[in-house]
Protein backbone atom coordinates (compact mmCIF):
# COMPACT_ATOMS: atom_id res chain seq x y z
CA UNK A 1 0.00 0.00 0.00
CA UNK A 2 0.97 3.54 -0.46
CA UNK A 3 2.41 5.08 2.70
CA UNK A 4 1.20 8.47 3.55
CA UNK A 5 4.67 10.18 3.36
CA UNK A 6 5.65 8.31 -0.10
CA UNK A 7 6.18 9.88 -3.61
CA UNK A 8 2.84 12.36 -4.14
CA UNK A 9 1.82 12.58 -7.77
CA UNK A 10 1.20 15.86 -9.67
CA UNK A 11 1.34 17.16 -13.19
CA UNK A 12 3.34 19.79 -14.98
CA UNK A 13 2.00 21.86 -17.49
CA UNK A 14 4.32 21.32 -20.11
CA UNK A 15 2.32 18.10 -20.75
CA UNK A 16 -0.57 20.40 -22.35
CA UNK A 17 1.98 22.12 -24.29
CA UNK A 18 -0.22 21.69 -27.76
CA UNK A 19 -3.75 23.43 -25.71
CA UNK A 20 -1.44 25.89 -24.64
CA UNK A 21 0.34 27.77 -28.06
CA UNK A 22 -3.06 26.84 -29.75
CA UNK A 23 -4.66 29.11 -27.52
CA UNK A 24 -7.39 26.79 -26.41
CA UNK A 25 -6.52 27.81 -22.25
CA UNK A 26 -5.40 30.89 -20.44
CA UNK A 27 -3.73 30.29 -17.27
CA UNK A 28 -6.49 30.46 -15.10
CA UNK A 29 -8.42 28.48 -17.59
CA UNK A 30 -5.61 25.28 -17.53
CA UNK A 31 -5.34 25.60 -13.88
CA UNK A 32 -9.29 24.87 -13.16
CA UNK A 33 -9.24 22.50 -15.88
CA UNK A 34 -6.46 20.79 -14.19
CA UNK A 35 -7.90 20.65 -10.70
CA UNK A 36 -11.33 19.86 -12.32
CA UNK A 37 -10.41 16.51 -13.67
CA UNK A 38 -7.91 16.17 -10.19
CA UNK A 39 -4.81 15.87 -12.03
CA UNK A 40 -3.43 17.63 -9.21
CA UNK A 41 -2.75 18.90 -6.70
CA UNK A 42 0.78 19.44 -7.19
CA UNK A 43 1.73 21.13 -9.93
CA UNK A 44 4.91 21.82 -11.89
CA UNK A 45 5.13 25.74 -14.33
CA UNK A 46 7.86 26.61 -16.59
CA UNK A 47 8.04 29.94 -15.47
CA UNK A 48 9.21 30.59 -19.15
CA UNK A 49 6.12 29.10 -21.23
CA UNK A 50 3.00 30.26 -18.21
CA UNK A 51 4.44 33.45 -16.91
CA UNK A 52 4.58 36.51 -19.46
CA UNK A 53 6.62 38.60 -16.93
CA UNK A 54 9.09 35.68 -16.49
CA UNK A 55 11.75 36.27 -15.38
CA UNK A 56 10.66 39.08 -13.55
CA UNK A 57 7.46 38.59 -11.93
CA UNK A 58 5.50 41.70 -10.11
CA UNK A 59 3.66 41.73 -7.03
CA UNK A 60 0.12 42.38 -8.91
CA UNK A 61 0.88 39.28 -10.59
CA UNK A 62 1.78 37.18 -7.88
CA UNK A 63 -1.39 37.91 -6.04
CA UNK A 64 -3.07 37.42 -8.74
CA UNK A 65 -1.62 34.16 -9.24
CA UNK A 66 -1.63 33.06 -5.73
CA UNK A 67 -5.74 34.07 -5.63
CA UNK A 68 -5.43 31.58 -8.57
CA UNK A 69 -3.99 28.74 -6.76
CA UNK A 70 -6.29 29.17 -3.31
CA UNK A 71 -9.00 28.88 -5.45
CA UNK A 72 -8.16 25.72 -7.41
CA UNK A 73 -6.58 24.12 -4.60
CA UNK A 74 -3.49 22.85 -6.42
CA UNK A 75 -0.01 23.13 -4.87
CA UNK A 76 2.78 25.13 -6.49
CA UNK A 77 5.66 22.78 -5.94
CA UNK A 78 8.02 23.67 -8.75
CA UNK A 79 8.90 26.17 -10.98
CA UNK A 80 10.86 25.05 -13.91
CA UNK A 81 13.71 27.61 -14.54
CA UNK A 82 16.06 27.92 -17.55
CA UNK A 83 19.64 28.09 -17.76
CA UNK A 84 20.32 30.43 -20.40
CA UNK A 85 23.81 30.71 -20.95
CA UNK A 86 23.91 31.12 -24.66
CA UNK A 87 22.07 34.51 -25.06
CA UNK A 88 24.25 35.04 -28.41
CA UNK A 89 24.10 31.83 -31.04
CA UNK A 90 27.55 31.24 -32.20
CA UNK A 91 28.68 33.48 -29.41
CA UNK A 92 30.62 33.13 -26.14
CA UNK A 93 27.95 31.73 -23.76
CA UNK A 94 27.57 35.17 -21.42
CA UNK A 95 29.74 35.62 -18.55
CA UNK A 96 29.37 33.69 -14.68
CA UNK A 97 28.15 36.64 -13.31
CA UNK A 98 25.34 37.22 -15.42
CA UNK A 99 24.52 33.95 -15.86
CA UNK A 100 24.66 33.51 -11.67
CA UNK A 101 21.71 36.75 -11.91
CA UNK A 102 19.88 34.99 -14.11
CA UNK A 103 18.97 32.05 -11.86
CA UNK A 104 18.95 34.62 -9.05
CA UNK A 105 15.78 36.40 -11.02
CA UNK A 106 13.99 33.49 -11.45
CA UNK A 107 14.25 32.00 -8.21
CA UNK A 108 12.92 35.19 -6.84
CA UNK A 109 10.24 35.02 -9.16
CA UNK A 110 9.32 31.88 -8.64
CA UNK A 111 9.46 32.19 -4.47
CA UNK A 112 7.72 35.09 -4.99
CA UNK A 113 4.98 32.82 -6.97
CA UNK A 114 4.88 30.24 -4.06
CA UNK A 115 6.81 27.35 -5.19
CA UNK A 116 8.55 24.87 -3.18
CA UNK A 117 11.28 24.56 -5.33
CA UNK A 118 13.22 25.15 -9.04
CA UNK A 119 14.29 23.06 -11.73
CA UNK A 120 17.58 24.15 -13.54
CA UNK A 121 19.52 22.60 -16.01
CA UNK A 122 23.32 21.43 -16.90
CA UNK A 123 23.44 24.60 -18.63
CA UNK A 124 24.99 25.65 -15.34
CA UNK A 125 28.31 24.99 -14.54
CA UNK A 126 29.20 23.21 -11.62
CA UNK A 127 31.29 25.45 -10.42
CA UNK A 128 28.45 28.44 -10.30
CA UNK A 129 26.66 25.89 -7.57
CA UNK A 130 28.94 27.55 -4.46
CA UNK A 131 27.19 30.86 -5.21
CA UNK A 132 24.16 29.55 -5.56
CA UNK A 133 23.73 27.37 -2.60
CA UNK A 134 23.64 29.81 -0.06
CA UNK A 135 21.53 32.45 -2.38
CA UNK A 136 18.65 29.40 -2.24
CA UNK A 137 19.02 29.28 1.87
CA UNK A 138 18.54 32.88 2.26
CA UNK A 139 15.16 32.49 0.18
CA UNK A 140 14.51 29.00 1.08
CA UNK A 141 14.10 27.81 -2.01
CA UNK A 142 15.19 24.37 -3.04
CA UNK A 143 16.74 24.10 -6.80
CA UNK A 144 17.67 20.68 -8.21
CA UNK A 145 19.29 20.32 -11.96
CA UNK A 146 17.54 17.79 -14.46
CA UNK A 147 18.80 15.05 -15.74
CA UNK A 148 17.41 14.92 -18.87
CA UNK A 149 18.65 12.54 -21.75
CA UNK A 150 21.45 12.21 -22.80
CA UNK A 151 21.98 12.59 -19.19
CA UNK A 152 22.12 10.12 -16.97
CA UNK A 153 23.36 8.85 -13.11
CA UNK A 154 27.10 7.71 -14.50
CA UNK A 155 27.10 10.86 -17.38
CA UNK A 156 30.17 13.37 -16.64
CA UNK A 157 28.46 16.08 -16.46
CA UNK A 158 26.29 13.67 -13.72
CA UNK A 159 29.06 13.30 -11.85
CA UNK A 160 30.61 16.29 -12.31
CA UNK A 161 27.62 18.09 -10.39
CA UNK A 162 27.69 14.81 -7.89
CA UNK A 163 31.24 15.57 -6.80
CA UNK A 164 29.95 19.56 -6.19
CA UNK A 165 26.81 18.39 -4.72
CA UNK A 166 28.66 16.31 -2.18
CA UNK A 167 31.22 19.00 -1.27
CA UNK A 168 28.43 21.57 -0.68
CA UNK A 169 26.27 19.22 1.50
CA UNK A 170 23.15 21.71 0.70
CA UNK A 171 19.78 20.38 1.34
CA UNK A 172 18.77 23.38 -1.38
CA UNK A 173 20.18 21.29 -4.15
CA UNK A 174 19.65 17.95 -5.29
CA UNK A 175 18.14 16.33 -8.63
CA UNK A 176 15.62 16.06 -10.42
CA UNK A 177 15.57 12.75 -12.88
CA UNK A 178 14.05 12.75 -16.29
CA UNK A 179 12.96 9.33 -17.00
CA UNK A 180 13.43 10.05 -21.00
CA UNK A 181 17.60 8.85 -20.01
CA UNK A 182 16.42 5.30 -19.67
CA UNK A 183 13.89 4.24 -22.25
CA UNK A 184 13.40 0.79 -23.44
CA UNK A 185 12.66 1.62 -27.01
CA UNK A 186 12.01 4.05 -28.98
CA UNK A 187 8.04 5.08 -28.35
CA UNK A 188 6.19 3.48 -31.21
CA UNK A 189 3.97 6.69 -31.17
CA UNK A 190 6.39 8.73 -32.53
CA UNK A 191 7.60 5.73 -35.52
CA UNK A 192 3.85 6.19 -35.84
CA UNK A 193 3.80 10.15 -36.41
CA UNK A 194 6.81 10.03 -38.66
CA UNK A 195 4.63 6.92 -40.34
CA UNK A 196 2.24 9.37 -40.70
CA UNK A 197 4.48 12.29 -42.72
CA UNK A 198 5.81 9.57 -44.92
CA UNK A 199 9.00 8.07 -43.38
CA UNK A 200 9.99 4.90 -45.61
CA UNK A 201 9.88 1.90 -43.09
CA UNK A 202 13.69 1.43 -44.08
CA UNK A 203 15.14 4.93 -42.02
CA UNK A 204 12.44 3.70 -39.44
CA UNK A 205 14.11 0.56 -39.17
CA UNK A 206 17.87 1.90 -39.35
CA UNK A 207 16.81 4.76 -36.87
CA UNK A 208 15.85 1.88 -34.03
CA UNK A 209 18.68 -0.16 -34.78
CA UNK A 210 21.22 2.84 -34.60
CA UNK A 211 19.12 3.82 -31.09
CA UNK A 212 19.46 0.57 -29.81
CA UNK A 213 23.42 0.73 -29.75
CA UNK A 214 25.68 1.86 -27.11
CA UNK A 215 27.04 5.22 -26.84
CA UNK A 216 26.28 8.98 -26.79
CA UNK A 217 23.68 10.50 -28.23
CA UNK A 218 24.80 12.96 -30.67
CA UNK A 219 26.74 10.37 -31.96
CA UNK A 220 24.26 8.23 -33.26
CA UNK A 221 22.05 11.23 -34.36
CA UNK A 222 25.39 11.94 -36.60
CA UNK A 223 25.35 8.32 -38.02
CA UNK A 224 21.55 8.23 -38.48
CA UNK A 225 22.29 11.92 -41.22
CA UNK A 226 25.43 10.14 -42.57
CA UNK A 227 23.49 7.30 -43.56
CA UNK A 228 19.97 9.51 -44.43
CA UNK A 229 22.46 11.41 -46.46
CA UNK A 230 24.27 8.74 -48.35
CA UNK A 231 20.54 6.83 -49.14
CA UNK A 232 18.56 10.69 -49.84
CA UNK A 233 16.23 10.40 -47.27
CA UNK A 234 14.17 13.60 -47.51
CA UNK A 235 15.15 16.05 -44.31
CA UNK A 236 11.58 16.01 -42.71
CA UNK A 237 11.43 12.11 -42.69
CA UNK A 238 15.42 12.29 -41.35
CA UNK A 239 13.86 15.03 -38.65
CA UNK A 240 10.83 12.92 -37.54
CA UNK A 241 13.42 10.15 -36.49
CA UNK A 242 16.50 12.05 -35.30
CA UNK A 243 13.87 13.73 -32.33
CA UNK A 244 13.96 10.00 -30.81
CA UNK A 245 18.11 10.68 -29.96
CA UNK A 246 17.39 14.35 -28.72
CA UNK A 247 14.35 13.39 -26.03
CA UNK A 248 15.37 9.82 -25.34
CA UNK A 249 18.29 7.58 -24.48
CA UNK A 250 18.33 3.74 -24.00
CA UNK A 251 20.42 4.29 -20.47
CA UNK A 252 20.53 1.68 -17.43
CA UNK A 253 16.82 2.29 -15.44
CA UNK A 254 18.01 0.83 -12.16
CA UNK A 255 20.37 3.40 -12.49
CA UNK A 256 18.34 6.08 -10.99
CA UNK A 257 19.13 4.10 -7.70
CA UNK A 258 22.40 5.94 -7.34
CA UNK A 259 20.97 9.42 -7.36
CA UNK A 260 17.54 8.88 -4.70
CA UNK A 261 19.42 10.11 -2.21
CA UNK A 262 19.47 13.51 -3.44
CA UNK A 263 16.44 13.70 -5.63
CA UNK A 264 13.96 16.52 -4.97
CA UNK A 265 11.35 16.36 -7.33
CA UNK A 266 10.71 13.94 -10.07
CA UNK A 267 9.84 14.32 -14.21
CA UNK A 268 7.61 11.86 -14.82
CA UNK A 269 8.56 11.82 -18.66
CA UNK A 270 6.13 9.56 -20.72
CA UNK A 271 4.86 9.26 -24.14
CA UNK A 272 1.97 7.00 -24.36
CA UNK A 273 0.21 4.99 -21.59
CA UNK A 274 -1.97 2.17 -22.93
CA UNK A 275 -5.48 0.86 -22.20
CA UNK A 276 -3.93 -1.86 -19.97
CA UNK A 277 -1.91 1.07 -18.28
CA UNK A 278 1.46 0.74 -19.85
CA UNK A 279 3.80 2.95 -20.72
CA UNK A 280 4.92 2.48 -23.98
CA UNK A 281 8.60 3.60 -23.97
CA UNK A 282 9.86 3.89 -20.54
CA UNK A 283 10.03 0.72 -17.57
CA UNK A 284 8.17 2.50 -14.99
CA UNK A 285 7.67 -0.69 -13.28
CA UNK A 286 11.87 -0.51 -12.86
CA UNK A 287 12.23 2.33 -12.11
CA UNK A 288 9.64 3.67 -9.78
CA UNK A 289 10.11 1.01 -7.22
CA UNK A 290 13.51 2.40 -6.48
CA UNK A 291 12.17 5.83 -5.49
CA UNK A 292 9.13 4.15 -3.30
CA UNK A 293 11.73 1.68 -1.92
CA UNK A 294 14.16 4.45 -1.40
CA UNK A 295 12.65 6.93 0.69
CA UNK A 296 11.66 9.21 -1.78
CA UNK A 297 8.69 11.55 -0.38
CA UNK A 298 8.72 14.14 -3.09
CA UNK A 299 6.03 14.75 -6.07
CA UNK A 300 6.33 12.82 -9.20
CA UNK A 301 4.66 15.12 -11.68
CA UNK A 302 3.46 13.77 -15.06
CA UNK A 303 4.80 14.31 -17.79
CA UNK A 304 3.63 13.60 -21.54
CA UNK A 305 5.91 15.01 -24.11
CA UNK A 306 4.13 12.88 -27.01
CA UNK A 307 3.06 16.72 -27.92
CA UNK A 308 6.52 17.09 -29.33
CA UNK A 309 5.18 14.84 -32.28
CA UNK A 310 1.30 14.38 -31.99
CA UNK A 311 -1.73 15.95 -31.07
CA UNK A 312 -3.25 13.13 -29.09
CA UNK A 313 -5.51 14.36 -25.70
CA UNK A 314 -2.85 15.13 -23.30
CA UNK A 315 -5.19 14.59 -20.29
CA UNK A 316 -6.57 11.91 -20.95
CA UNK A 317 -2.78 10.59 -20.89
CA UNK A 318 -2.05 12.18 -17.97
CA UNK A 319 -4.72 10.69 -16.05
CA UNK A 320 -3.78 7.25 -17.12
CA UNK A 321 -0.07 7.91 -16.19
CA UNK A 322 -1.18 9.00 -12.71
CA UNK A 323 -3.30 6.08 -13.03
CA UNK A 324 -0.19 3.67 -13.65
CA UNK A 325 2.06 5.43 -11.38
CA UNK A 326 -0.54 5.25 -8.30
CA UNK A 327 -0.81 1.50 -9.11
CA UNK A 328 3.09 0.73 -8.84
CA UNK A 329 4.01 2.61 -5.89
CA UNK A 330 1.12 0.78 -3.91
CA UNK A 331 2.74 -2.52 -5.07
CA UNK A 332 4.66 -4.11 -1.90
CA UNK A 333 8.02 -2.79 -1.76
CA UNK A 334 10.63 -5.58 -3.53
CA UNK A 335 12.23 -7.45 -0.73
CA UNK A 336 16.49 -6.42 -0.02
CA UNK B 1 1.85 20.41 -38.72
CA UNK B 2 2.08 20.74 -34.85
CA UNK B 3 1.22 23.88 -33.33
CA UNK B 4 4.74 24.22 -32.06
CA UNK B 5 5.66 24.33 -36.24
CA UNK B 6 3.82 27.08 -36.67
CA UNK B 7 5.21 30.70 -37.35
CA UNK B 8 2.80 32.46 -39.13
CA UNK B 9 0.60 34.27 -36.43
CA UNK B 10 -3.13 34.22 -36.34
CA UNK B 11 -3.29 37.56 -36.97
CA UNK B 12 -1.85 37.35 -40.47
CA UNK B 13 -1.05 39.93 -42.82
CA UNK B 14 -2.28 43.55 -42.46
CA UNK B 15 -1.59 46.60 -44.15
CA UNK B 16 -0.47 49.75 -41.87
CA UNK B 17 0.64 53.23 -43.05
CA UNK B 18 4.40 51.62 -41.91
CA UNK B 19 4.21 48.70 -44.36
CA UNK B 20 2.97 45.25 -44.55
CA UNK B 21 2.66 44.10 -41.12
CA UNK B 22 3.36 40.26 -40.50
CA UNK B 23 2.19 38.25 -37.46
CA UNK B 24 4.87 35.61 -36.14
CA UNK B 25 4.54 33.02 -33.76
CA UNK B 26 7.55 31.21 -31.79
CA UNK B 27 8.00 28.05 -33.04
CA UNK B 28 9.49 26.79 -29.26
CA UNK B 29 7.61 25.62 -26.33
CA UNK B 30 8.75 28.39 -24.24
CA UNK B 31 9.38 32.05 -24.16
CA UNK B 32 13.03 32.66 -25.46
CA UNK B 33 15.18 35.77 -25.76
CA UNK B 34 14.79 37.72 -29.47
CA UNK B 35 18.46 37.64 -29.73
CA UNK B 36 18.12 33.97 -29.86
CA UNK B 37 15.68 34.16 -32.98
CA UNK B 38 16.73 34.84 -36.22
CA UNK B 39 14.15 36.12 -39.29
CA UNK B 40 15.55 34.16 -41.75
CA UNK B 41 13.79 34.89 -45.13
CA UNK B 42 10.36 36.56 -46.01
CA UNK B 43 9.07 35.79 -49.46
CA UNK B 44 5.61 37.69 -50.77
CA UNK B 45 4.09 35.84 -53.94
CA UNK B 46 7.39 34.02 -54.63
CA UNK B 47 9.65 36.95 -54.56
CA UNK B 48 12.01 37.53 -51.64
CA UNK B 49 11.74 40.78 -49.20
CA UNK B 50 14.40 43.48 -47.78
CA UNK B 51 14.72 42.70 -44.97
CA UNK B 52 17.07 45.37 -44.58
CA UNK B 53 14.69 47.93 -43.44
CA UNK B 54 12.22 45.86 -41.04
CA UNK B 55 10.80 46.31 -37.61
CA UNK B 56 10.33 43.96 -34.88
CA UNK B 57 7.24 44.91 -33.19
CA UNK B 58 6.01 43.26 -29.48
CA UNK B 59 3.41 44.61 -27.08
CA UNK B 60 4.31 48.17 -26.59
CA UNK B 61 7.97 48.05 -28.12
CA UNK B 62 9.12 47.81 -31.29
CA UNK B 63 13.05 47.43 -32.54
CA UNK B 64 15.50 46.87 -35.86
CA UNK B 65 15.42 43.33 -36.88
CA UNK B 66 18.99 44.44 -37.90
CA UNK B 67 18.92 44.19 -33.91
CA UNK B 68 17.68 41.43 -32.66
CA UNK B 69 20.76 39.58 -31.88
CA UNK B 70 21.26 42.25 -28.90
CA UNK B 71 18.00 41.41 -27.45
CA UNK B 72 19.07 39.10 -24.67
CA UNK B 73 16.69 40.92 -22.27
CA UNK B 74 13.48 41.27 -24.86
CA UNK B 75 11.26 38.15 -24.40
CA UNK B 76 8.98 36.55 -26.93
CA UNK B 77 6.14 35.23 -24.77
CA UNK B 78 5.27 32.00 -26.66
CA UNK B 79 1.67 32.36 -26.37
CA UNK B 80 1.72 35.94 -28.12
CA UNK B 81 2.76 36.87 -31.89
CA UNK B 82 5.45 39.21 -32.50
CA UNK B 83 5.21 41.30 -35.75
CA UNK B 84 7.49 41.79 -38.82
CA UNK B 85 6.86 45.40 -40.42
CA UNK B 86 7.72 45.51 -43.62
CA UNK B 87 8.55 49.05 -44.79
CA UNK B 88 8.19 50.33 -48.30
CA UNK B 89 5.63 46.96 -49.04
CA UNK B 90 2.03 48.50 -49.30
CA UNK B 91 -0.99 46.16 -49.78
CA UNK B 92 -4.04 46.81 -50.37
CA UNK B 93 -6.85 46.00 -47.98
CA UNK B 94 -8.26 42.67 -48.85
CA UNK B 95 -6.05 41.16 -51.36
CA UNK B 96 -4.46 38.14 -50.79
CA UNK B 97 -1.00 36.87 -50.91
CA UNK B 98 1.37 33.91 -50.79
CA UNK B 99 3.69 34.29 -48.26
CA UNK B 100 6.51 32.19 -46.96
CA UNK B 101 8.64 32.82 -43.79
CA UNK B 102 11.10 31.30 -42.32
CA UNK B 103 12.22 30.93 -38.75
CA UNK B 104 15.44 30.18 -37.09
CA UNK B 105 15.54 29.26 -33.09
CA UNK B 106 18.58 28.89 -31.10
CA UNK B 107 18.12 27.76 -27.84
CA UNK B 108 19.26 29.47 -25.03
CA UNK B 109 20.22 26.40 -22.74
CA UNK B 110 21.16 24.10 -26.19
CA UNK B 111 24.35 25.03 -27.21
CA UNK B 112 25.09 24.44 -30.95
CA UNK B 113 20.80 23.03 -31.75
CA UNK B 114 19.48 25.43 -34.43
CA UNK B 115 16.03 24.62 -35.56
CA UNK B 116 14.54 25.65 -38.62
CA UNK B 117 11.31 26.37 -39.08
CA UNK B 118 9.59 27.06 -42.70
CA UNK B 119 5.58 28.08 -43.46
CA UNK B 120 4.32 29.34 -46.37
CA UNK B 121 0.55 30.27 -46.25
CA UNK B 122 -2.11 32.11 -48.40
CA UNK B 123 -2.95 35.36 -46.15
CA UNK B 124 -5.58 38.22 -47.12
CA UNK B 125 -4.49 41.44 -46.06
CA UNK B 126 -7.12 42.62 -43.65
Amino acid sequence: MTVANGPQMGVTLYSFTNEWLTRQFELDTLLREVAKRNLGPNIEIIGFQSFKEFPDISDDFASYFKDLIAETGLNPVSCAINSDRFLKPGQQPIDDASLVEYHKRQLRSAKKLGFKLARSQFALPAHLLPELAPFCEDIGMQMGVEVHAPMWARHPAVLEYREMYEKLNSPMLGWIPDFGGTARAIPPSLLDAARAIGTPEALIEITKEIWAEDGPSYVKAGKLREIAAAKGYEQAHLQACTLSFFILSNNDPKSWAELVDRTIHIHGKFYGVSDEGVEEAIPYEEILPLFRDGGFTGTIVSEWEGHAYCTTDAFEQVRRHQAMCRRILAEAPVAA
Amino acid sequence: MLPVERIIGEEGLSATPRGARLAMRLPWYRSLPFSTVEVAGVTLDGAPVDLADAIVEFDDTSFPLSDIGEQTNAFWFVRDSAFLVLPGVNLAANSEHEVSLLLHVNPPYIPGMKRVNPQTATLRVN
